[in-house]
């Protein structure tokens, strides 16, 4: 992994309501040296503890526990914090995916995933959530 | 709520061949009774011995030609309008109910029609009595249908009842079909997601496991399910929640395969040539397991540590269904107890008992550089 986009302290968030999915996605992200602040299941606490805790990056699922989904809480996520977002969703959910396209978010992966894809998803939902912030600062 | 009864006298065609037939016989006797009774009556009918309207009117230019051309214009318009009833009723005989009823209502207004044509006439050329002979049918057309119309009412009600009632079945229908298809969709997520918990859990347990081989299996194991969860996964976003295209999911596989064996170091480029396949879940399950074992074969057995290592992937439909699946890689070849002994490696026997189930055909060839491994087999007889 890129040793610039990731360093030992950035620290993730997992929002998924499969907790043995979400425990998979907490291992496969200690390996690519994140450290996981918490796995959640449903909007509400992602969305509790994104803006509390305001982490480097928010994996977020879309069908969730709970009221609102993932589109919701990404949504009310980024009004409040300046983080890189990762949907997790089904590609071939047409809906979902015309829905997601049109949101907040840096980068999403398409489930179910396999190897490489976690953390060239990640790479790049960082790097475009940098040249954002960096377009910001500019302005 | 009941489905309404439909009455299917409406929907039938009128014996119009015979009863029909007998009242236009009837009718037209009727009409020629007279003059075959009283010869002098089509004398009498065209007499002519009367002042014309001509001379009612002044001869006044502007209001006879108002009264020509308004007659005239009126009685176009009724032929105009019972020609296309009576088109209307030859072209829809069989669904139009009661279609004796437009013929009436066409021989009524051709009937005014005539009325307005002797109007016309009579400017001129006094046919007094032929106008009230024309004038005396029209009366007797005119109340028949009078008299006819009111008792139709009720079957018409009843008709535009049914037309709303099977209007409210279709929708009702359609309604369903998509709740059908909605709960369908869900199942195939549902077993989706499973399938993915499953990998989930190999994956977690490859990572808790020192042992090299042990976690090999498990990664094994994850991308034996992942195939199958994958199937699942394109019913889920197929049309028809039925069939998927197998070339598509087989591009998904392939790249994903790619990824989880893929090391830094050894980059492997992935050609494919495949053709669009369309097939059952039935078929489209144990052909993915086929190939994931394939693929995977070629990275463990072919690509070792291949620097430029290449998967082609081929997908043909052939005449009569039979398809080809070959996958081929430029790497080491078969190790040698592997080709003599295909019960040794488990891949390759779960390949063979799965061709098996498919009714297909499976070889191993060694090719100039590498391993061609060939399926065939036949989709039809799998078609749901």
């Amino acid at each position: 992994m890129n040793s610039d986009l990731v360093s030992p302290e950035l620290r993730a968030l997992i929002v998924e309501d499969e907790t043995l999915i979400a425990e998979e996605l907490g291992e496969r992200l200690s390996h690519l040296g994140f450290s996981v602040i918490a796995m959640v299941d449903s909007a509400e606490e992602g969305i509790a503890i994104a803006t509390r805790e305001r982490p480097d990056l928010v994996l977020m699922d879309i069908r969730l526990k709970g009221k609102k989904d993932g589109v919701e809480a990404a949504k009310e996520i980024r009004s409040q914090v300046d983080v890189p977002i990762v949907y997790l969703t089904a590609y071939s959910d047409q809906l979902t995916v015309d829905r997601v396209r049109g949101s907040e978010h840096d980068a999403f992966l398409l489930k179910p995933f396999q190897g490489r894809e976690l953390q060239t998803t990640i790479e790049v939902a960082m790097r475009r959530h940098a040249a954002r912030r960096q377009k910001k600062n500019e302005i | 709520m009941s489905s309404p009864a439909i009455n299917p006298g409406f929907f039938e065609p009128s014996p119009f061949n015979k009863r029909q037939l007998y009242v236009i016989g009837g009718l037209s006797a009727l009409a020629i009774a007279p003059f075959v009774i009283w010869p002098r009556l089509s004398e009498r009918l065209l007499a002519t011995d009367f002042l014309p309207h001509l001379y009612c009117y002044l001869r006044n230019p502007r209001l006879v030609w108002t009264h020509v051309v308004a007659d005239s214009l009126i009685g176009l318009a009724y032929l105009a309008i019972s020609i296309t009833l009576a088109h209307l009723v030859y072209k829809a005989r069989r669904d139009i109910p009661f279609h004796w009823m437009f013929l009436a209502f066409g021989l009524f207004i051709i009937a005014c029609g005539g009325t307005h044509f002797m109007e016309v006439a009579t400017i001129w050329v006094p046919l007094y009595i032929l106008s009230a002979a024309v004038k005396l049918f029209t009366a007797v057309v005119s109340v028949t249908t009078a008299v006819v119309l009111p008792f139709t009412v009720p079957r018409i009600l009843a008709l535009v009842q049914q037309a709303k009632e099977s209007q409210q079945v279709t929708a009702r229908l359609r309604a369903s079909e998509e709740r059908k298809a909605a709960l369908l969709r869900e199942v195939h997520h549902r077993v989706k997601n499973n399938l993915a918990v499953i990998c989930s859990l190999f994956y977690l347990q490859s990572t808790h496991t020192k042992d090299k081989d042990a976690a090999q299996i498990f990664r094994d194991m994850e991308n034996r399910v992942h195939s199958m969860a994958l199937v699942h996964e394109s019913l889920y976003g197929s049309e028809n929640l039925a069939r998927i295209d197998f070339a598509e999911y087989a591009q998904a596989l392939a790249r994903d395969i790619l990824s989880s064996h893929a090391g830094p170091n050894a980059p492997v480029l992935l050609k494919s040539e495949m053709e669009p396949l369309i097939m059952g879940a039935d078929l489209a399950v144990p052909c993915g397991l086929i190939l994931n074992e394939l693929i995977s074969n070629a990275f463990k057995h072919g690509l070792p540590h291949a620097a430029d290592g290449e998967i082609k992937l081929t997908l043909r439909s052939g005449p009569e269904h039979k398809c080809s699946l070959c996958v081929e890689d430029n790497g080491v070849g078969i190790p040698a107890d592997l080709a003599v002994d295909p019960g040794k490696a488990l891949g390759l026997r779960l390949v063979r008992s799965l061709t098996q189930q498919i009714r297909g055909s499976f070889e191993l060839v060694k090719v100039d550089r590498g391993t061609s491994a060939r399926l065939q087999f036949t989709v039809d007889r799998h078609e749901l």
